[in-house]
């Protein structure tokens, strides 16, 4: 019924606003970032003479670090997230509905408040006099405030934080669908938990797996806010990088958008891997 | 007699697991709440009860506009992005379409880039096009960055849609647009509902996008926040926070078919 041309055509004129929106703002945009980085930076804006200076400092020393760094945060952040958030989220698809519902209110909470009040709680948590090293002075523990705020490890911290729903969230959903008497007929058969955890549950969990790494590991590979805000100002990820490019005066607005586009570049290599990894892991499960 | 099992163990370490992740995502919070009712200006240290910073809140002007501006940006940013998301979500229903994957492909792609380089772009196309960033620009952002996120949950409502009944309706009579009107989108309501509600948090919630398009005198609440933080006047903003937060509260709380149609949405 839908098939014949006037449906389709129906089907096409509510499809193009979205389209055109999205190939204006979003499409075009990226050519833009691509083009300014052939241009000469100016103090306050860019001249539009050809200049491969950019591209070329991609592969200097001092642009190369932020790159490697946030490759290492993100891939961190992700295992630390997977880590934590299954265990979580297999109790929660295993509870009794009841408590169910509370336990994703629970996880969504924090997944709904403001990013940055929450960056913020943990300044006033990590901080030199603040919460946690009043904390463990008074139990005798540190007889010297840590210095956590402003490290590397604070970030981490934070990233996982901030993180940990986006992983929670699809591996319950597959969790949840997931066939338990595929676990009984297994032990049944003699196999014990570990090994029915690891021959069943696990590869039939992949995909939201995939979808977590996927909510995770390429935001944290952009992310801006919080090392800027909790991190060491020696180590700058790619976001600062090119946040200050663009914002810090004297700008250098070609410098940025060569680093974006790197970015770009790094995102779609992880994406691909990504999909080949799955498809392959997908056709040895049939198999 | 008890014995160890790896069943047991897998049990006791899920649940330590899940004490610790819990733990680790409200504690953080709950010294921000308390502290925002401490009668002191260093953090650590307990000095009485107070609504000082509330009221201060209250006569803040920057704050008050910050406010209204996330709200207005908010406000019409959902509007446009869930029709948007709707329009283009019945449009690609037909899974025969030519060009189809090509557009999902568009569709989806805002999903799996970092918002920074969202941002950046658009910057830049707001340079290169010699537009003033303001409002106008902060507002054309935030409904690019939605209308995915709107669109995918009402795709998602809109699969296991049942076409029996606008066969049925349309079998009794009833004309497409009061077949549409009547039977197709009150069924898919609920979709649109927390496909507005989704956009309405992540345009509340953005700062890097927001912070690359607006201009001077544009400040959003998270916008305001970030300054505010960095210039070390913290004081009011852990009242701001908790008020915040009580609002998130208060509404995850009492959307209960919301939510349920947000997580399966995942």
């Amino acid at each position: 019924m839908k098939s014949n041309s006037k449906s389709s055509r129906l089907d096409y004129l509510l499809a193009a606003p979205t389209l055109i929106w999205l190939t204006v703002f979003f499409l075009v945009p990226y050519f833009i970032v691509l083009i300014y980085g052939f241009l000469t930076p100016d103090i306050f804006d860019v001249k539009f003479e050809f200049n491969l200076d950019a591209y070329r400092q991609l592969f200097d020393g001092t642009y190369f670090r932020p790159f490697v760094l946030s490759v290492k945060l993100a891939i961190t952040t992700t295992l630390l997230c997977i880590l934590i958030a299954y265990p979580v989220a297999y109790l929660i698809a295993r509870a009794s509905d009841k408590i169910k519902n509370t336990l994703l209110i629970l996880i969504i909470i924090p997944f709904w408040t403001n990013l940055i009040i929450r960056i913020f709680s943990w300044r006033i948590f990590l901080s030199y006099n603040g919460v946690l090293n009043d904390i463990l002075m008074r139990i005798g523990l540190i007889s010297q405030p840590l210095e956590i705020m402003r490290t590397d490890l604070a970030v981490i911290m934070v990233m996982v934080y901030v993180y940990l729903p986006y992983m929670i969230l699809p591996l319950y959903s597959v969790l949840e669908k997931l066939d338990f008497t595929l676990l009984h007929a297994a032990m049944d058969l003699g196999a014990n938990e570990v090994k029915s955890f690891f021959k069943i549950t696990l590869p039939l969990s992949l995909e939201g797996i995939f979808a977590g790494v996927l909510l995770v590991f390429i935001p944290a590979l952009g992310t801006y806010l919080i090392p800027q805000l909790v991190g060491d100002q020696r180590s700058l990820y790619v976001g600062q990088v090119i946040t200050y490019k663009i914002k810090n005066i004297p700008r250098n607005w070609p410098m940025a958008s060569a680093l974006s586009f790197g970015l770009l570049i790094l995102v779609a290599i992880f994406l691909l891997l990504g999909y080949i990894l799955l498809k392959k892991s997908k056709v040895r499960g049939v198999a | 007699m008890r014995r160890f099992t790896p069943a047991k163990f897998f049990k006791g370490m899920n649940l330590t697991v899940f004490t610790f992740a819990m733990l680790f995502l409200y504690i953080p919070i709950l010294i921000l709440v308390v502290f925002s009712f401490n009668d002191a200006r260093i953090v650590t240290s307990w000095k009485g009860f107070t609504l000082k910073y509330y009221a201060q809140l209250l006569h803040n002007v920057a704050i008050r506009d910050a406010f209204l501006n996330t709200m207005l940006i908010a406000g019409l940013s959902t509007l446009f992005s869930t029709l948007l998301g709707l329009l283009i979500a019945l449009g690609l229903e037909n899974k025969k379409l030519k060009g189809r994957k090509g557009f999902m492909g568009l569709l989806y792609a805002p999903l799996v880039i970092p918002d920074i380089l969202m941002g950046v772009s658009l910057a830049l196309l707001f340079n290169f096009l010699r537009v003033n960033t303001g409002m106008w620009t902060v507002l054309i952002a935030h409904i690019t960055f939605c209308v995915s996120y709107a669109a995918i949950v009402i795709q998602s409502r809109l699969e296991g849609f049942d076409y029996s009944l606008i066969e049925a309706a349309m079998d009794l009579g009833a004309k497409p647009g009061t077949t549409f009107f009547k039977v197709k989108l009150p069924l898919i309501m609920p979709g649109v509902i927390a496909a507005a509600l989704l956009s309405f948090t992540l345009s509340i919630d953005d700062f890097i996008i927001t912070f690359f398009t607006s201009g001077r005198g544009f400040d959003t609440l998270p916008i305001y926040v970030e300054g505010t933080i960095r210039r070390g006047t913290i004081t009011t903003i852990n009242a701001l926070s908790t008020l915040v937060i009580g609002l998130t509260l208060l509404l995850v709380v009492f959307t209960k078919r919301i939510r349920k149609s947000l997580i399966s949405s995942f």
